[in-house]
């Protein structure tokens, strides 16, 4: 099948260097995902965007008022004005920070959180790279930012940044191991560590949230804590550390920080719909479309917690990574092996 | 061309690290700067900043680590099982359940041990 995240940059490739008369398969592979990565650096935005107008509107439906209405049609070009507005605020570096620490760690949470949507297809026509461990690299890339956080924390020279940064990684620590416990449980049943295929396998038996509807709760739950919203968005807490770890950053860097945030939640949505949800299959539309109905629909749960669900503590959280989800997502893993020997599934 | 599937993720990584430089570049043409040394303060909600802010953190931060790493062995193995697994009661999974069992009861006797973990 044609995929058109590859085909339509390559035309383009071929079309500008045969324009050029150059004749280089190396610089038509580069050219070729260069152009690739923009489109999907494009498409991400385009949906960042989007996501942060429906958790604006939705959040002020929640609390009773109407959320931006002002710019624009129904008020959607206000994130656009935002982004303007930080784009020309003054940007500040606090005495006595790393400059290198405070600015490299920008750098590497803003990437490292884009690259997960590499790896991370979105239909069987529309995907970066297929490699054939693209679920163990996504996790491993979604476990990047926290140490970057850390590093960021330190280098502000400031008590809450640092107290946020600690805070993160401790909540990642206690999240990430259930998390995957629960994936493994996944690559149990499907047998591969490639989305598609654990795709594949969903459409030709049943989706996942089925049989391991135990290992769905603990995914949404580890999977909210590590993309850090509320109500396990500690590391930065306005009640306590007035923005925790981004206090010190102004301007742009706060806003890419912000972005930042709502691509990791739509790579979240993306994992869960994939390994839990089926993935892009379903009746009657193209499989983009079903894809896409079924992340906006995650993340539409996401802020229906985030309105309804008051932030908890920090060792309160601890607690309930190690000693709840832990377990249970062991009793997941063994219904998953008792499925496969069963025979069931 | 058959390259190996990785090298796009690569190349996607130097793209995303030039998009962010670049978002930089537009903001510093864009932007005001007006230097204070006033502006340029520890942001602590108006209060003088008391003491070193690079401080000693507790050490039951560190043993909370600890306990991360045996976890994360396990999930590691976890994974590695997961891949070929094969249905039956073979010595393979018989030993995956016994080592399972086994580190988690070390990590819930470190837990109980550490009667608070406070960060």
């Amino acid at each position: 099948m044609l995929n058109y995240l590859y085909s339509i940059p390559n035309t383009i490739a071929t079309a500008i260097l045969s324009v050029l008369h150059i004749n280089l398969p190396q610089l038509n592979y580069l050219l070729t995902w260069v152009i690739a990565s923009i489109v999907l650096i494009v498409v991400v935005m385009v949906n960042v965007i989007i996501l942060i107008y429906v958790e604006r509107k939705l959040l002020g439906r929640f609390m009773d008022r109407r959320g931006p209405f002002v710019v624009g049609p129904a008020g959607f070009f206000q994130n656009f004005a935002d982004a303007f507005k930080f784009l020309v605020k003054e940007m500040i570096l606090p005495e006595n920070a790393d400059s290198l620490g405070f600015n490299s760690t920008l750098v590497i949470i803003v990437a490292s959180s884009l690259l997960i949507m590499t790896v991370v297809p979105q239909a069987p026509n529309f995907f970066f790279t297929d490699p054939e461990l693209s679920l163990l690299l996504a996790f491993a890339i979604f476990a990047i930012e926290p140490f970057a956080v850390v590093i960021a924390g330190w280098a502000s020279n400031n008590k809450y940044s640092l107290l946020g940064g600690f805070r993160s990684t401790a909540q990642m620590m206690s999240y990430e191991v259930p998390m995957l416990i629960t994936v493994v449980s996944v690559v149990v049943l499907a047998g591969s560590f490639n989305f598609r295929d654990i795709v594949n396998f969903q459409a030709g038996h049943v989706w996942f949230v089925v049989p391991l509807i135990i290992g769905f709760i603990v995914f949404l739950i580890s999977i909210v804590a590590e993309i850090e919203r509320i109500p396990f968005d500690t590391p930065d807490a306005e009640a306590e550390l007035v923005h925790g770890w981004m206090t010190e950053y102004a301007g742009i860097k706060f806003a890419l920080f912000q972005l930042t945030s709502y691509v990791r939640s739509f790579a979240g949505a993306a994992i869960m719909v994939l390994i839990f949800l089926g993935g892009w299959t379903g009746p009657f539309l193209p499989p983009v479309a079903w894809f896409y109905i079924k992340v906006y629909a995650v993340f539409v749960l996401f802020v229906w917690m985030r309105a309804s669900l008051p932030r908890v503590r920090i060792d309160q959280i601890l607690n309930l990574g190690w000693r709840s989800l832990l377990p249970l997502s062991l009793v997941n893993i063994l219904i998953a092996a008792l499925l496969r020997i069963s025979g069931v599934l | 061309m058959s390259a190996s599937p990785y090298l796009p993720v690569l190349i996607f990584a130097v793209i995303s690290v030039l998009f962010v430089m670049v978002s930089f570049v537009v903001s510093a043409l864009l932007r005001p700067t007006k230097r204070e040394p006033l502006k340029e303060t520890t942001y602590e909600c108006g209060e003088v900043p008391i003491g070193d802010t690079r401080i000693q953190f507790h050490f039951q931060y560190y043993m909370f680590a600890l306990i991360f790493v045996i976890a994360d062995v396990l999930t590691v193995f976890l994974a590695l099982w997961a891949l070929d697994f094969q249905p039956g009661f073979s010595p393979v999974n018989i030993l995956m359940f016994v080592f399972t069992g086994l580190l988690v009861a070390i990590v819930l006797y470190a837990l109980k041990k550490e009667e608070l973990i406070w960060i």
